[in-house]
C-alpha cells in the first residue's frame, strides 16, 4: 500500500469542528452530515474538516489525546513496556500529520505534540524490527499484531512478507522425500 | 553448450530491470529456433537409428538433446512472456497512444496484442460506473482536490479543458487545472504537479 | 516510488522453480561440477571443440544446473553431480560460525536458490545443506532488515555488495517501504509524478544520441 492510501483511510475518521456558517443536513452515501450552525460543535470526517478549514469555514477541535500531557504518558508507557501499547487512535500518526499541517493554529503546543508522537513512533518501529527479527530467528509460524497500526505495519509489510515466504520455502527444503523432486524444469 | 543463444535473450531483458522494452530481438529468436531445428533433426535420425538397429547406447545422447530443446523452449517462452508484461505496462504508463520510438521496439504480433489489450481495457472501462464508464487508469493515488497546480515541462501546444476554454501549454508556464485532465500528461512527463 | 505497472514473474525460491521467471532461468544457468556415468555418443564436440566422437563415461565436465537436473536420474546412472565448494562441509562450518561475514554475492550470487536446487540430487549431505542454507538466512535477516530500513538517501552500494540475489531483492523491498514512508512524512506522497518508465526511456534515448 502507498502511504497516501493509508492516509486516505485515516481521513474517514471523525473529528469535531466548530463551523462559522449555517447549512442544513447534507445527505451523503457515507452518512448524513450536519446540520451546521455557527459556533455549535459538530462531528465530520477529517477530509471535510480539512477542506472547510482551508476555506476558513471552521475551527477544528483537536481530539482528546492530542494533548501534551496525555502524549507524554503514552510515550513513557511505550518506552517502559516490551509489548506494543494500545494507541489512542488507529490512525494516530496520520491524524497528527493531517491536523498539524492544516490546523496547527487550532492545536495548542503543536510542535511539542509533533515531537512526542514522532518519539512514540520511533520507539514502536524499533520494537517492530526487534520482534520481526525474533520472529524469524525463532522460526515462528504466527504472531499477533495486536495494537499495531496500519501505517506501522505498512512500512515493513513488503520486506517482511517476502522474507517469511523465503523462509517458508527454505524450511520446506528440510522435509525432502516428496516427489516434487521429479518436477521437470529446464 | 547448447542454449547459449537462448540464455542471451533472457539476460538481455534481465539487464533492463525497470520494465523498459528493448528492441525485439528477431535475430536472436531466429538463431534459437535454428538450433532447435538442428537438435530436433539430429534426434529424429538418432531415434530412427536406435529403433531400427537397436542402438540403445544412443539413448543418453537423445535425452541430452531433448533437455536442450526444452531449455530453448523455456527461454523463448519466458522472453516473449516477460515482453508482454512490459507491453501491457506501456498502456498504463503512456496511455493508449504510444510514441513511435516505443512502437518501433515491438514486433508485429506485440503491436497486435497491445491493440487487443487496449480494446479489452476500453470495453471493460466503458462497462463500469453507468453511462459514462469509468477511467480506471485515473486517480492512481487518492485525490486531494479537484483542481491542481501544474507547471509545463515542455511545449505541448493547445489544450482544451472541460468548459471549452483553450489554454496554451508553453514550457515553464504554470496553470491551475482540473486534476483529471492532467494526470496522464503528468505521467507522460509533459506537466509537473506543483504542491502548494 | 509509486505502484509500478510492470512486475516481473517472481522466482520460485526453494526446490520448485518458476517456469517463466527470468531470475530462475538465470539461476539454472549456474554451472555445476559433474561426472558422466554413461557415454554420450556424438556429443564430444561439447567437451573438446572439433571432436566428432563421444563424451566418454567418467568425463569430468561442468554442466549448467538445468542440464544436470534434466539428465539426472536417481535410478539410472547417467550423471553424478558434485557439490560446489560453498555448500561443502568446510564452508558449512564457516557459515555455522558467523554467516554475516561471508560475501554471498561473490560466493553465489544465487546462494539460497542454488542450495535449494542441489537437493534434487540425492546426497547424504542434503539435510546438512538444507539446514545450513536456512540458518544462514535466519541469521543474516536482521542485518538486511536494519540496513534497508535505516539507509535513507545514501549510497547503498556498499550495503548490498555482499548480499546474494534474493537478499538484494529483500533489501530493495525494505528500501521501498522506508522511502515511501519518508516521502509521506515530507508531504510528497500525494504528488503525482512522471512515470519512471517514461523518464528512464528518455534518459536512455538521450544517452544513445550522445554516443
Amino acid at each position: 500500500m502507498d502511504p497516501s492510501e493509508v492516509e486516505f483511510l485515516a481521513e474517514k475518521e471523525m473529528v469535531t469542528i466548530i463551523p462559522n456558517f449555517s447549512l442544513d443536513k447534507v445527505y451523503l452515501i457515507g452518512g448524513d452530515l450536519g446540520p451546521f450552525n455557527p459556533g455549535l460543535p459538530v462531528d465530520v470526517p477529517v477530509w471535510l474538516a480539512i477542506n472547510l478549514k482551508q476555506r476558513q469555514k471552521c475551527r477544528i477541535v483537536p481530539p482528546d489525546w492530542m494533548d501534551v500531557e496525555k502524549l507524554e504518558e503514552i510515550r513513557e508507557q511505550e518506552r517502559k513496556v516490551g509489548m506494543f501499547t494500545p494507541m489512542p487512535s488507529p490512525y494516530y500518526m496520520e491524524l497528527t500529520k493531517l491536523l498539524l499541517n492544516h490546523a496547527s493554529d487550532n492545536i495548542p503546543k503543536a510542535d511539542e505534540i509533533r515531537t512526542l508522537v514522532k518519539d512514540t513512533w520511533d520507539t514502536r518501529i524499533a520494537k517492530l524490527r526487534l520482534s520481526a527479527d525474533s520472529f524469524v530467528s525463532q522460526q515462528e509460524a504466527h504472531a499477533k499484531l495486536d495494537n499495531l497500526t496500519l501505517m506501522e505495519i505498512n512500512t515493513i509489510r513488503q520486506l517482511f512478507l517476502e522474507s517469511l515466504n523465503h523462509m517458508y520455502k527454505l524450511r520446506t527444503n528440510m522435509q525432502p522425500g516428496k516427489d516434487s523432486a521429479k518436477s521437470q524444469d529446464f | 553448450m547448447f542454449g547459449e543463444k537462448a540464455i542471451e535473450l533472457v539476460r538481455e531483458l534481465d539487464r533492463i530491470g525497470d520494465g523498459q522494452l528493448p528492441a525485439f530481438n528477431e535475430d536472436g529468436i531466429r538463431q534459437v529456433l535454428e538450433e532447435m531445428k538442428a537438435l530436433y533433426e539430429q534426434n529424429q535420425s538418432d531415434v530412427n537409428e536406435a529403433k531400427s538397429e537397436g542402438a540403445s547406447e544412443l539413448i543418453p545422447t537423445i535425452k541430452f538433446r531433448h533437455c536442450c530443446l526444452l531449455r530453448n523452449q523455456r527461454c523463448i517462452a519466458a522472453y516473449l512472456y516477460d515482453r508482454l508484461l512490459r507491453v501491457r505496462a506501456l498502456r498504463w504508463e503512456y496511455g493508449s497512444v504510444l510514441p513511435t520510438s516505443v512502437r518501433f521496439h515491438m514486433s508485429a504480433e506485440e503491436l497486435e496484442w497491445f491493440n487487443q489489450y487496449k480494446k479489452s481495457l476500453a470495453t471493460y472501462m466503458r462497462s463500469l460506473g453507468g453511462e459514462e464508464g469509468l477511467d480506471i487508469t485515473q486517480d492512481m493515488k487518492p485525490p486531494k482536490s479537484l483542481y491542481i497546480e501544474v507547471r509545463c515541462v515542455k511545449d505541448h501546444g493547445e489544450f482544451e479543458i472541460d468548459d471549452g476554454t483553450i489554454i496554451l501549454l508553453k514550457k515553464n508556464s504554470q496553470h491551475f487545472l482540473p486534476r483529471w485532465k492532467c494526470e496522464h500528461l503528468i505521467r507522460q512527463g509533459v506537466l509537473e504537479h506543483v504542491l502548494s | 516510488m509509486a505502484t509500478q505497472s510492470y512486475t516481473p514473474v517472481p522466482p520460485g525460491v526453494g526446490m520448485e522453480d518458476n517456469f517463466l521467471s527470468l531470475d530462475d532461468i538465470l539461476l539454472s544457468q549456474e554451472k555445476l561440477p559433474c561426472r558422466t556415468e554413461t557415454a554420450f555418443p556424438r556429443l564430444g564436440f561439447l567437451e573438446k571443440s572439433g571432436d566428432t566422437g563421444d563424451i566418454q563415461e567418467g568425463t569430468k565436465m561442468e554442466m549448467p544446473l538445468w542440464l544436470a537436473k534434466g539428465l539426472y536420474d536417481s535410478k539410472r546412472r547417467v550423471v553424478a553431480v558434485d557439490l560446489p565448494k560453498v555448500y561443502r562441509e568446510g564452508w558449512r562450518t564457516v557459515f555455522g560460525a558467523d554467516p554475516n561475514v561471508v560475501d554471498l554475492h561473490k560466493m553465489g550470487p544465487y546462494y539460497y536458490g542454488l542450495g535449494s536446487q542441489l537437493l534434487h540430487f540425492d546426497s547424504p549431505e542434503n539435510p546438512d545443506i538444507a539446514q545450513t542454507v536456512l540458518q544462514t538466512f535466519v541469521r543474516r535477516f536482521r542485518r538486511i532488515m536494519d540496513s534497508s530500513q535505516n539507509a535513507y538517501n545514501e549510497d547503498t552500494s556498499a550495503l548490498v555488495e555482499k548480499l546474494d540475489c534474493m537478499e538484494r531483492s529483500l533489501f530493495r523491498s525494505g528500501q521501498a517501504g522506508l522511502h515511501d514512508f519518508q516521502r509521506w512524512e515530507k508531504g510528497q506522497s500525494s504528488q503525482m509524478t512522471a512515470s519512471s518508465l517514461v523518464q528512464n526511456y528518455r534518459k536512455r534515448k538521450f544517452a544513445e544520441l550522445e554516443a
